[in-house]
């Protein structure tokens, strides 16, 4: 039996919001197997881990667990289910630009065909950790899709599990952690053990009473020598924001531009170590857990899907018809994102799907009460900020804090004129970043432009010494000759 | 769940109309002692913001209905209307609250946009414009005019019976000759209540009960009204060593603005400073400027023209005030940027 502790948190969340969270409305019913799908859709460059390339072509057969997907990454994506790939092309996809974009799309043929990686035997060290995890596709798969493997590296300390699940209406992680726990917990186990962390701190909010109850007995069961240090949160948003669970649990404030890791932290999500456990056992990210919820839907629940199952069939399974419907959230109401075209596939990243009446009061203009500033997690000023954004000055929201925003939307819930802040942030940190990129892109061809003048002048001096010693050779030799001659006659 | 879900968010009319039942008492404590001229100006001054309002957005073609239900005109309106004197001809109200409205807002670009607080704006008009009828027309509360009177009054024949300077302007120039004990046998503060001054502390007293009901709503924060009053107490306090001379700190605090001032004047969020920080530093300014002018000044309160200066310098105070954003090693400082 592993060692443990269940403590409650002792720090509190500066500024964030009590949204209602109307998660029961998804944790009602049990959580079921959505039947496979008539297609199946694959992102080539929006799947999680970056832009990739096909491994496969058009008429291809291929199984549960063929890869399909290499990214630039390293990161592997497969085929979710037995069948056959029947086009490449444009397809609409599941992404906050709502583009279409090149995707592999396979019709599955209902065949249990499988070929997944072999068991990983233990020992086996964190390179061998680091391989499978490419292999099996292992992404983030809180809602960010980050390459996991990057974030192990050696001297990390702690590892910590982001069960907060902040966001309203969202219970993936939630339905996971109750009937998945022990696949959560080896994963923890077996990545401390490879990594060599000593301690495993859960975050988790309040508000999940089921799935505590199951991650102690689960810990009970598992016969790691880490400790777990379970830390009840408050139920506010954003806890579960990466910065701000590490605060909350470990009390440490990582600075701007540093990475958790380079504290030596890493955090993950629940179902990206419930993964981790499946790929040593050789099996690849095929199926993920989607919360069906909202208003607007039959019966809201969570649901095992194939990765690559459009929104459409999702809805379906909720006993909705997708036709009622105008517009879907992918992700919770906070971070979420708006998509039109329900023939989108879901991703490794697609937590959640969202279907409510809601609507946009007109916006006002900002009176600069501040009641943003007051709930604002990392302690901005969005009032100023959207100030200088409205107005153009991109440097001067850039130096009010604009890429510190973690774009967690807590100051849109409270604005009273219903200013899209967020939004204005996410287009100002996207613009800073480009012009980050830029400047960078300038710089470097400043710099090659004058390694080039330093060369040319190097050449041009090489050349003008080589010349001045012909030159006083053949001098040497004219002088040489001269004396001869004198000496002959 | 045992919180309040703050979910989905008050809208700006909301948050008015808030402002506005918070100044019920402070109305009818006024129109007690003041008389129904208060309801006069009101009147008048709803009405003149309010068609500023439309007349502005019409020129300026934007759409009049959606924000005239804001309700930012109206306590404009309400506001310039408190601050004037209580026996104000109509021409008076009718012109401080139109250039608070057009002068003090649209010109800049309506609601949001305005640098200084638009009914300050007004009201320092209006003292300078016309400095007579600003400081010699408030009404004695020991001579509360009846309904003829403040309509005569109303009308631009108010009566010398009922009207003077503001106690606080009396102190300053009158009571300066008489000792301390001389100046509290007049009948203004033998025969208060509370043993304040007669009529302005309930006034006063009533404007605090709303303003802290304010802070309770989550409307305004503490920082301003306890930045000013705290500032008025400490300075005018510390000044008063001798009593013979100074004004003490009861007169400074009850007779004038101050408290109307501290909650529902200094905190328009719009031209004052917005950090919390910087709203306790934009409003100790504000009583640093407030007790310079009411003692060194010949006007009959200083309100209007500190909160005035102080506008202007609330930009700066926000560059210098920020938090400290979470994972950086200091707050930063300065306006930034090139643009």
């Amino acid at each position: 039996m592993a060692e443990y502790q269940i403590r409650r948190c002792e720090r509190h969340l500066e500024g964030g919001i009590h949204p209602e969270t109307h998660k029961q409305l998804s944790t009602t019913d049990p959580c079921v197997f959505v039947d496979d799908p008539k297609r199946l859709v694959f992102p080539i460059h929006f799947s999680g881990g970056g832009p990739g390339e096909a491994l496969i072509a058009v008429g291809d057969t291929v199984s549960q667990g063929t890869p399909i997907i290499k990214c630039r990454s390293g990161i592997i994506h497969v085929a979710s289910r037995a069948g056959t790939v029947v086009d490449i092309t444009d397809h609409a996809i599941t992404h906050p630009s709502a583009r279409e974009s090149e995707s592999i799309i396979i019709e599955p043929n209902g065949l249990k065909e499988q070929s997944y990686l072999d068991p990983l035997v233990w020992p086996f060290d964190a390179d061998t950790l680091r391989d499978r995890a490419i292999e099996a596709g292992i992404l983030g798969l809180g809602g960010a899709g980050f390459p996991s493997f990057k974030k192990w590296s050696d001297g990390t300390q702690t590892l910590v599990i982001n069960a907060a699940e902040c966001e309203p209406y969202l219970t993936a992680d939630d339905t996971l952690m109750r009937i998945d726990t022990h696949s959560m917990i080896r994963g923890a186990c077996v990545l401390s053990q490879t990594l060599d962390i000593k301690t495993i701190v859960i975050g988790i909010e309040d508000n999940k009473p089921e799935a505590l109850e199951a991650i102690e007995n689960a810990i009970k069961e598992s016969r790691s020598d880490c400790l777990f240090d379970i830390v009840l949160l408050d139920t506010k948003y954003p806890s579960g924001s990466e910065r701000h669970l590490i605060w909350l649990t470990l009390g440490i404030e990582v600075p701007t531009g540093s990475r958790p890791v380079e504290l030596g932290v890493i955090v993950h999500n629940p179902g990206t170590l419930a993964a981790l456990s499946r790929a040593i056992d050789g099996k690849p990210i095929t199926d993920r857990i989607v919360t069906l919820t909202g208003e607007a839907l039959t019966t809201p629940r969570n649901v095992v899907a194939p990765i690559g199952t459009p929104i459409s069939h999702l809805i379906k399974a909720a006993d909705t018809n997708p036709a009622s419907l105008t517009s879907i959230t992918v992700g919770g109401p906070m971070m979420g994102y708006a998509v039109t075209e329900l023939t989108a596939g879901i991703t490794k990243t697609t937590n959640c799907l969202l279907a409510r009446e809601v609507e946009i009061p007109p916006e006002s203009p900002c009176i600069r009460c501040g009641a943003c500033a007051a709930v604002c997690p990392v302690r901005l000023q969005p009032q100023q900020m959207i100030f200088s954004l409205k107005g153009g000055a991109l440097d001067r929201a850039i130096h009010e804090g604009l890429t510190d925003c973690i774009e967690c939307a807590a100051c849109n819930a409270v604005c009273p004129s219903h200013i899209p802040l967020a939004e204005w942030f996410r287009l100002g940190r996207f613009e800073a970043r480009d012009k980050a990129n830029e400047q960078r892109l300038a710089a470097e061809a400043r710099a090659r432009f004058e390694a080039r003048n330093v060369r040319l002048e190097r050449i041009a001096q090489e050349q003008e010494a080589k010349r001045a010693a012909r030159k006083a050779k053949t001098a040497d030799a004219l002088e040489k000759a001269r004396k001869a001659r004198e000496e002959n006659a | 769940m045992t919180k309040r879900p703050d979910y989905p968010p008050r809208d700006t009319a909301i948050m008015m109309r808030m402002v506005l039942i918070a100044l019920i008492p402070g109305v009818v404590a006024m129109m007690m002692f003041f008389g129904p001229g208060v309801l006069f100006n009101l009147t008048a001054a709803i009405l003149t913001a309010v068609s500023s309002e439309a007349l502005c957005l019409g020129l300026r073609k934007r759409e009049i209905q959606s924000r005239l239900i804001d309700l930012s005109a109206v306590l404009t309106g309400v506001l310039i209307a408190l601050a004037l004197p209580q026996a104000a001809p109509w021409w008076l109200v009718v012109a401080a609250t139109a250039s608070s409205v057009i002068l003090g807002k649209h010109i800049y670009g309506g609601l949001g946009q305005n640098p200084v607080n638009p009914a300050m704006l007004g009201y320092a008009l209006m003292l300078i414009s016309a400095p007579v009828s600003m400081t010699t027309l408030w009404i004695n509360p020991l001579a509360t005019p009846d309904l003829a009177a403040a309509w005569s009054a109303f009308l631009g024949q108010a009566s010398d019976a009922v009207t003077g300077a503001t106690t606080l302007d009396l102190y300053k120039t009158e009571f300066r000759a008489l000792t301390a004990i001389e100046a509290v046998r007049n009948p203004l503060f033998s025969q208060a209540h509370l043993g304040f001054i007669y009529g302005y502390e309930w006034v006063a007293l009533a404007y605090f009960a709303g303003g802290v009901w304010l802070i309770y709503q989550r409307v305004i924060t503490w920082h301003t009204p306890a930045g000013l009053l705290a500032t008025l107490i400490v300075i005018s306090a510390f000044f008063s060593f001798d009593p013979d001379t100074a004004t003490p700190v009861w007169v400074h605090l009850i007779a004038g603005a101050g408290i109307f001032a501290a909650f529902f004047i200094l905190t328009d969020p719009v031209s004052g400073a917005t950090s919390p920080k910087g709203r306790l530093w934009f409003a100790i300014g504000v009583g640093v400027l407030t007790y310079l002018i009411r003692t060194y000044g010949q006007y009959p309160d200083a309100i209007a023209f500190a909160v005035l200066l102080m506008n202007f310098a609330a930009p700066m105070i926000d560059h210098y005030t920020r938090p400290r954003i979470m994972g950086r090693e200091a707050s930063v400082k300065g306006p930034g940027g090139q643009s």
